[in-house]
């Protein structure tokens, strides 16, 4: 698209068309740029050298309480755009039994950026390739069967604006990596040892993320040695024992079982015909016990360089950081302005006192809906993962998914790891195989039964999240610390 | 029909690359989609898209690049631009160790067999009328959510390595609808798919919800001890089950990297049981049929496997130049994948009639996979999952777990329906690529692994 001026011209001359045709509220998200890099590179072949670049605006349009929602990447097609989305609005609206409330706010104006030093779409592909050729080549080895280094960028920038005067400038920049090394073990079974790109919460996200050698660099001999150790290593047996998830593994942990179930359209049952409900409703808030007393979770942070940071929401609120989570009492959810107003409305009491500014979209051509921001495990104050081992008396350490599989209520889960170490009497013992565990998230959660201090805490990135009709992956942040959690069910029934 | 002002732009630039000697391919993709969205007996989101992709592929030597447009195709310097960045990435990538094979168009194809103008065009206020009629139906006290996508797609394809153009137009429907009990919170559910408007019908929908209705109204949840069960999985199940078991054992690169659970079998080899025959079949067309690759190969029956031995496997295009095997025109967002039907009677509660108490499953949620060398499953029932005895339903089922590998449920199968069904499994992540699979309306198989379950639906 060309001529940013004008499509916000038109953008802005639309929304007072279409208001005063009698629309509750319209707002457009123009995105001037939307890249994105993937390089792959599988035993050395570059098999992904792919860059997609979009631009286009997506608008919607409330009318008589129900939502219509329209798309276009054609500059020349915004007038008739706005008529699809009002025209998509008025047909909604004709089957509507909860009409959907935006109250009235301020307009907010300002902008957001993500801190980065070196944007990685002005790295030439010959330093990436560079960069990237030398991890797989710290994954070489005798034994070492398949080799995998992944890089994606992301940009995007992104001009939000709504009928109540708001305008929002959003420069967004995510990396993300992954590494991995893959070996048969004593039974010809595949078994890998991975390592995804994270960040301390503090800093930047640009290419010195993924250039910083204290990331990857520095750890292709630990994978590699590792694995080294796997393939020998003998399978988990079942049983029940304490289970000690390293951030690689527990930020799914929370991604899955406090996230997901903390959407507040999905406790409301908006996700239904896809994702599925939680197990949560709106009386959980303030009375229901989540965790143990070390469990405080929270949205959001103030984490500088997280793809969950993002300044202001899709609906133009500032995202808030708050509690989720504390001390084990669930007292708030992920939340955007229409579930919060429907929310307190259906409960007839305010459960919701703010909007969380949860709101998020994937791209121009999908509407906003309610996604986890950060979701993090605040640092506890049972000291570093050593500290924790040492007053373990049977349990396992795991690291890394390999297979989740959970609960449509997410009352459930089944997690598979890549691998585990065995803790006896206060000690690491040896490297086991196949590990799995599965629990009941409530259950789980009140067995918490240590919480590492901010030594064990980081941000790990997941850029796969997927959510909504039409489908929506969305990238989000969790900060976590070494947790451990007592009498888990892992490893397999014979 | 393809905008012949794209089409002759697409073929300018193309001429022109290969008077150049670059080796290209040019895929466009344009969709029009509609979803309506379902929620608190509600319409909570009504989306119209219409968007145009193109992808390029340059190949230069054994170096490769693509690039990727969303946007409007209006001029042949954008399809230019486009072309110069793909160049410019294949350009400075380094070289693959083996030599990539060229996407060439292998034969002119222009295909709309399953192109419906009256689902392309469809009204969104149909859709809204069709779920009001069903909530009205099934009763207002209910809680009621879904979705239905419909929409058009194309796909046009071309390469330097000849003239040659394959043209894809089809339309596409899933509708779904959830009836969930605002205090009990049992949840039940109906899809519909299809190619043509007329394919839907909401009396199909009421119908099979009323039947399940009086057991989940009359009963309390069952609550399913972990153990060894009789379970009889509905096509949706089976379905999930068997495009599980092709994607980690029937592709050629899970194999010829010893990660699948067939790693240890050759062609020819026994792998399930002998009532199971699996193919990728475009010509079905209880599938969505494609016949040409995005490598523009052409696609015909492929069996995958016959009586329970492994025939072939799929391979991509990467994956056979990696590994010097022929590409079988696998390289496509919708493999059409057929299981066989069986001899088992066309209601499934007369299948298992004799057979004690079973746990009928018609759905399984959020399949995942913790092994994929030795085959082995996770995922959890949700909707109208019923307690059978002595074919009757006795009680609905609490969210229950099965972990168990392919080898074992496809291997045990008691009973095979004499019915197909198609099921859909299209997402909407990315562009519109429908996918449905046609398999046999149910699946009875013994000893299955339970081995959790909640103490709520
Ligand atoms: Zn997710």
């Amino acid at each position: 698209m060309t001529d940013p001026d004008k499509i916000r011209k038109d953008i802005t001359s639309n929304i007072a068309r279409i208001s005063s045709e009698g629309a509750d509220y319209v707002d457009a998200r123009y995105y001037m740029e939307d890249s994105s890099e993937t390089l792959v590179l599988y035993d050395g072949d570059l098999e992904a050298n792919d860059t997609t670049v979009q631009s286009g605006v997506g608008i919607r349009v409330l009318w008589n309480g129900a939502w219509g929602f329209a798309a276009t990447s054609d500059p020349s097609g915004i007038h008739s755009c706005f008529d699809r989305a009002a025209q998509n609005a008025r047909t909604a609206s004709e089957l509507v039994r909860v009409p959907v409330s935006m109250g009235r706010l301020d307009p907010v104006r300002g902008s957001f950026s993500t801190p980065v030093e070196v944007d990685p779409f002005t790295v030439d592909l010959k330093d990436k390739m560079a960069f990237l050729t030398k991890l797989d080549d710290g994954l070489k080895d005798d034994f070492v069967l398949k080799r995998v280094v992944y890089a994606n960028f992301m940009k995007r920038r992104i001009h939000f604006q709504n009928s109540e005067g708001s305008e929002i400038r959003k420069d967004l920049v995510h990396t993300f990596g992954m590494m991995m090394a893959m070996a048969l073990d004593t039974d010809g079974e595949m078994q890998r040892r991975s390592m995804n790109l994270y960040t301390t919460g503090d800093g930047s996200a640009g290419w010195e993320l993924m250039a910083d050698p204290k990331q990857f660099l520095e750890n292709t001999d630990r994978i590699r040695s590792e694995l080294a150790q796997l393939v020998r290593a003998e399978p988990l047996e079942y049983g029940r024992r304490t289970v000690i998830l390293l951030p690689g593994q527990g930020h799914l942990q929370v991604h899955e079982t406090i996230g997901h179930p903390l959407e507040l359209d999905r406790i409301l049952g908006y996700e239904l015909s896809y994702a599925g409900g939680s197990f949560v409703d709106l009386d959980s808030f303030g009375r229901l016990q989540y965790g143990s007393e070390k469990l405080s979770a929270s949205s959001y942070g103030g984490i500088a360089n997280s793809p969950g940071s993002f300044g202001f929401d899709d609906y133009g609120t500032p995202e808030r950081d708050y509690l989720l989570i504390d001390r084990g009492l669930l007292v708030n959810a992920l939340t955007s302005r229409a579930m919060v107003n429907e929310a307190n409305e259906r409960a007839g009491r305010k459960v919701f006192k703010h909007i969380g500014g949860a709101a998020r979209a994937s791209a121009f051509y999908r509407a906003p809906i309610d996604r986890m921001t950060n979701v993090n495990i605040l640092p506890g104050n049972d000291g570093t993962l050593e500290n924790i081992i040492s007053a373990t008396d049977d349990g396992i350490i795991v690291d890394n998914p390999v297979s989740w599989s959970i609960g449509s209520n997410r009352e459930h889960f089944h997690f598979g790891c890549e691998i585990a170490w065995e803790v006896k009497d206060g000690r690491r013992t040896r490297i086991l195989r196949n590990p799995t565990y599965q629990g009941h998230t409530l259950d789980f959660y009140r067995s918490l039964s240590a919480v590492g201090d901010s030594s064990t805490w980081r941000v790990e990135q997941v850029n796969n999240c997927g959510k909504g009709e039409p489908n929506q992956v969305m990238q989000i942040g969790h900060g976590v610390p070494v947790v451990k959690f007592d009498d888990v069910i892992s490893g397999e029934r014979k | 029909m393809l905008d012949a002002n794209i089409r002759s732009i697409l073929m300018q630039v193309r001429d022109e690359a290969a008077g150049e000697g670059i080796q290209a391919s040019f895929l466009l993709h344009h969709e029009k989609s509609h979803l309506m969205r379902i929620g608190n007996n509600s319409v909570s989101l009504n989306t119209s898209e219409d968007l145009l992709r193109l992808d390029i592929v340059v190949t230069d030597g054994r170096r490769q690049g693509s690039q990727t447009f969303l946007g409007a195709v209006g001029s042949a310097d954008t399809v230019r631009e486009v072309l110069a960045s793909a160049r410019e990435k294949a350009r400075l990538a380094t070289p693959k160790t083996y030599q990539p094979i060229p996407d060439e168009v292998q034969v002119t194809v222009s295909e709309d067999s399953q192109f419906d103008i009256d689902l392309a065009d469809l009204d969104p206020a149909v859709k809204a009328g069709a779920y009001g009629g069903i909530f009205s139906e099934l009763g207002e006290e209910y809680n009621y959510s879904g979705s239905w996508s419909s929409g058009a797609m194309e796909i046009y394809l071309l390469t330097t390595s000849n003239s040659n153009e394959a043209y894809h137009r089809g339309t596409d429907q899933l509708f779904s609808v959830v009836l969930k009990h605002p205090e009990k919170k049992w949840e039940l559910t109906h899809q519909q798919t299809g190619w043509r408007a007329g394919d839907f019908d909401t009396g199909r929908t009421v119908a099979e919800i009323s039947k399940l209705l009086p057991a989940y109204e009359n009963s309390p949840g069952y609550k399913v001890e972990p153990g060894e069960y009789t379970v009889l999985f509905g096509a949706p199940a089976l379905a999930e089950i068997v495009e599980m078991a092709a994607w980690t054992g029937l592709s050629g690169r899970s194999w010829e990297e010893k990660q699948s659970w067939t790693a240890k079998s050759s062609p020819g080899q026994s792998i399930l049981g002998e009532n199971i025959s699996i193919a990728d079949d475009p010509g079905n067309p209880e599938t969505f049929m494609f016949g040409f690759d995005n490598c523009g190969r052409k696609r015909r029956i492929f069996p995958l496997v016959g009586n329970g031995d492994l025939l072939s496997l799929m391979y991509d295009s990467g994956t056979a130049a990696r590994y010097g095997r022929e590409p079988t025109g696998h390289d496509t967002g919708s493999p059409s994948l057929v299981m066989d039907t069986g001899f088992g009677p066309g209601d499934p509660l007369e299948a298992v009639m004799g057979m004690g108490r079973v746990l009928y499953i018609p759905a399984l949620h959020y399949v995942n996979i913790p092994s994929r060398s030795k085959g082995i499953f996770t995922g959890s029932s949700r909707f109208n999952a019923v307690l059978v005895e002595n074919g009757e339903i006795v009680s609905p089922i609490f969210s229950t777990r099965i972990t168990d590998s392919f080898q074992n449920v496809l291997g045990n199968a008691a009973v095979i329906s004499s019915r197909s069904e198609s099921v859909n499994g299209s997402n909407t992540y990315g562009r519109r690529t429908p996918v449905a699979m046609s398999v046999p309306s149910y699946m009875v198989s013994e000893g299955v692994k339970i081995t959790d379950s909640a103490d709520s639906f």
